[in-house]
């Protein structure tokens, strides 16, 4: 699969990813001596960044940071490419310096350590030739400060018995939005529910498929949901209940998506 | 990003640190979605000392040194320590070594060795609306607020960049619209002295990067100095206006901001806030590097009451070597006048442990940079308790 990306600093390269859920400084997060990783955060201390590509959410820290990237590259120590949800000075100008190829804005928490990607600045997209991607709407229904949350059954094929929003396949060229609507309307039986907004898409894995799930909120104006047969259970909660279940991958960043942050 | 066709060729065909300095600029436009490149007529750059760059720096320079020369008249920021006194200052060798270094970097490339945090002190007064790429946080708030001139908060290599190509990427705060005002701060009372610093943190800590429009209180550039400086730490502010004195604060939109107050209770609370010391063990002064007037107003003070624990007075070697007399006066009690350097960028922890200081932007990076103490007064204040 293809993914949109921003290119940053011109190249191509390839790699196997190593991904870090948390922001990363150069200055204290890697081995200048060796290139390997520090950083407990990233889950990937004692990795050495050659040849890798290297997907992070966003740089932090010292301004010196732009040095280590440089020198990391001239000691051949330095990552095949770097990927960014949103790419910092800091990093982005020791990525120039190091003649390392870089893209940003996209959702790193889609992509794996171990994951072969291909990252194409020059063309602002990255390729996943491993991953299949399925495009998927997730609907946030709201009611008086909850949402909807449902069980899924033993009869769909994903995700059985885990803890879901409204959510469905999007078919083709079809609008997002319809296809939210449809869904809610299948699965809740709610009929006068208000479109409130969209979010960006939020990129969630499940082994070689990346869902690139759409986030909706609407509004309905009453708790009376008629489940259909792809949920076998549901509940009205406060958002950030939502830790207290077992929940389809990213749940809480979709919510997040459209509510902001959790409080 | 478009180039002029000056700039594809260095982009094409320059030499490799004319490429990279390309590279650089474009890649910064990119994050910014500037359209362009704007020419400048100076460019201030930091990341000069060692202390603060070290190893990674330091290596950079040298290599970016071999083919990289400055295309306009080019500042730099101080060093880690004055390179005429180090040794009297008990700073390892190998720093002072490494230090110089750096130093001989920047002068290949053409830049002043002014070392220094105030280039508008020495002569490099860009005029109202000039396009200017200074990197130093409190320069480039005085050179937008104070001057009237127009540059971004750029970073080190991103201003060594600009200087090389002789432009910057245009977006930010060389556009009139990314200099109007966010929000309106009432100043509630008369400030002098260090009060000029402590609005500045306050504003800073409650604005964030927005653009403040000052109103209630007047000051000397001196003033603004120390204000900006603190502004700039606290917060990520480039450039505040202030009623009645800042060159585009008539004409600045204020209709509809929203408006915040700073009282006399807000700066006492805020000096409280910043003052974790006990004893000082030394007196910091600078950050940023004195003028002239006010390295004199120090040592008429010095001289008047003496301190009986060391005192470092920063300033630039240009101010050192132009005021012997205060200088003088200051040695001759003790004190140290320092050049080439300033208060929290400077090796100072291998000997102290609390530092007084009548400075915001010091108060605010002592802790941080430094692993210091802070005790934060007025300059009167302090000398007279540790006389």
């Amino acid at each position: 699969m293809r993914l949109r990306a921003r290119g940053i600093v011109p190249g191509r390269a390839s790699g196997t990813a190593i991904t870090s859920p948390a922001p990363f400084s150069f200055v204290g997060g890697v081995d200048l001596a060796n290139g390997s990783i520090l950083d407990d955060a990233t889950g990937a201390a004692g990795e050495r960044l050659e040849g890798r590509v290297f997907a992070f959410p966003t740089g932090k820290g010292s301004t010196v940071g732009s040095y280590v990237l440089y020198g990391l590259g001239k000691r051949g120590h330095g990552p095949a490419a770097i990927v960014n949800r949103r790419a910092d000075a800091i990093v982005a100008v020791g990525a120039t310096l190091a003649g390392i190829p870089m893209v940003d804005r996209v959702d790193v928490g889609g992509l794996l350590t171990g994951d072969r990607i291909v990252v194409d600045a020059n063309r602002s997209s990255l390729e996943l030739p491993d991953v299949k991607a399925q495009r998927v709407i997730t609907a946030i229904v709201r009611n008086r400060g909850h949402i909807l949350i449902v069980r899924r059954s033993q009869k769909v094929g994903t995700f059985r018995g885990r803890w879901s929003a409204i959510s469905g396949h999007i078919e083709g060229r079809e609008d997002p939005k319809h296809r939210a609507i449809v869904e809610v309307r299948e699965e809740t039986g709610l009929r006068a529910i208000v479109f409130r907004s969209a979010g960006e898409p939020v990129l969630a894995r499940d082994g070689e498929t990346m869902y690139i799930v759409h986030p909706f909120l609407f509004d309905a104006p009453s708790r009376r949901v008629r489940l259909d047969w792809e949920n076998v259970e549901y509940r009205w909660i406060r958002p950030e209940e939502l830790n207290h279940f077992e929940t389809v991958p990213r749940l809480t960043d979709v919510v997040a998506a459209v509510l902001g942050p959790p409080a | 990003m478009r180039l002029t066709r000056a700039q594809r060729h260095l982009l094409d065909e320059g030499t490799h640190a004319q490429r990279k300095a390309m590279e650089i600029l474009l890649t910064v436009g990119c994050l910014a979605d500037a359209p362009r490149l704007v020419p400048i007529t100076s460019a201030h750059v930091s990341g000069a000392s060692y202390k603060m760059i070290g190893d990674p720096g330091l290596e950079f320079l040298e290599d970016f040194a071999q083919s990289a020369r400055v295309s306009v008249p080019t500042t730099v920021n101080p060093l880690g320590t004055d390179l005429a006194q180090w040794q009297a200052l008990g700073i390892p060798p190998e720093f002072a070594e490494k230090q110089a270094r750096i130093a001989r970097a920047y002068e290949t490339m053409a830049v002043r060795p002014t070392f220094s945090c105030t280039p508008y002190l020495l002569g490099v007064r860009p005029a109202s609306g000039e396009h200017v790429a200074w990197a130093e946080s409190s320069a480039v708030c005085f050179a937008n607020s104070v001057l009237g001139a127009r540059t971004n908060r750029e970073g080190g290599p991103a201003a060594l960049a600009a200087a090389i190509v002789g432009a910057t990427p245009e977006y930010g705060l060389h556009l009139d619209g990314g200099r109007e005002p966010t929000v309106i701060v009432n100043v509630r009372t008369k400030p002098r002295g260090v009060d000029y610093s402590l609005i500045g943190l306050v504003a800073g800590e409650r604005v964030g990067d927005g653009l403040p429009f000052f109103r209630g209180f007047r000051g000397t550039e001196e003033d603004l100095k120390w204000l900006g400086a603190s502004l700039a730490s606290s917060g990520a502010c480039g450039m505040f206006h202030l009623e009645g004195v800042t060159p585009e604060a008539r004409g600045a939109r204020v209709k509809g901001l929203k408006s915040i107050a700073i009282t006399r209770d807000d700066l006492i609370a805020a000096k409280r806030a910043h003052s974790d010391g006990t004893e000082a063990d030394l007196i910091g002064l600078g950050s940023p590097q004195l003028s002239a007037n006010e390295l004199q107003t120090i040592a008429r003070l010095i001289d008047r009451t003496p301190p009986r624990i060391p005192v470092w007075v920063f300033t630039s070697r240009i101010v050192r070597d132009a005021n012997s007399e205060a200088v003088r006066l200051i040695e001759r009690h003790g004190g140290r006048v320092l050049a080439d350097t300033c208060l929290e960028v400077t090796l100072l922890e291998h000997r102290f442990g609390t530092v007084a200081t009548p400075s915001g932007k010091g108060a605010y990076y002592l802790p941080s940079l430094c692993k210091q103490k802070v005790i934060f007064d007025d300059v009167a204040t302090l000398l007279e308790r540790y006389a």
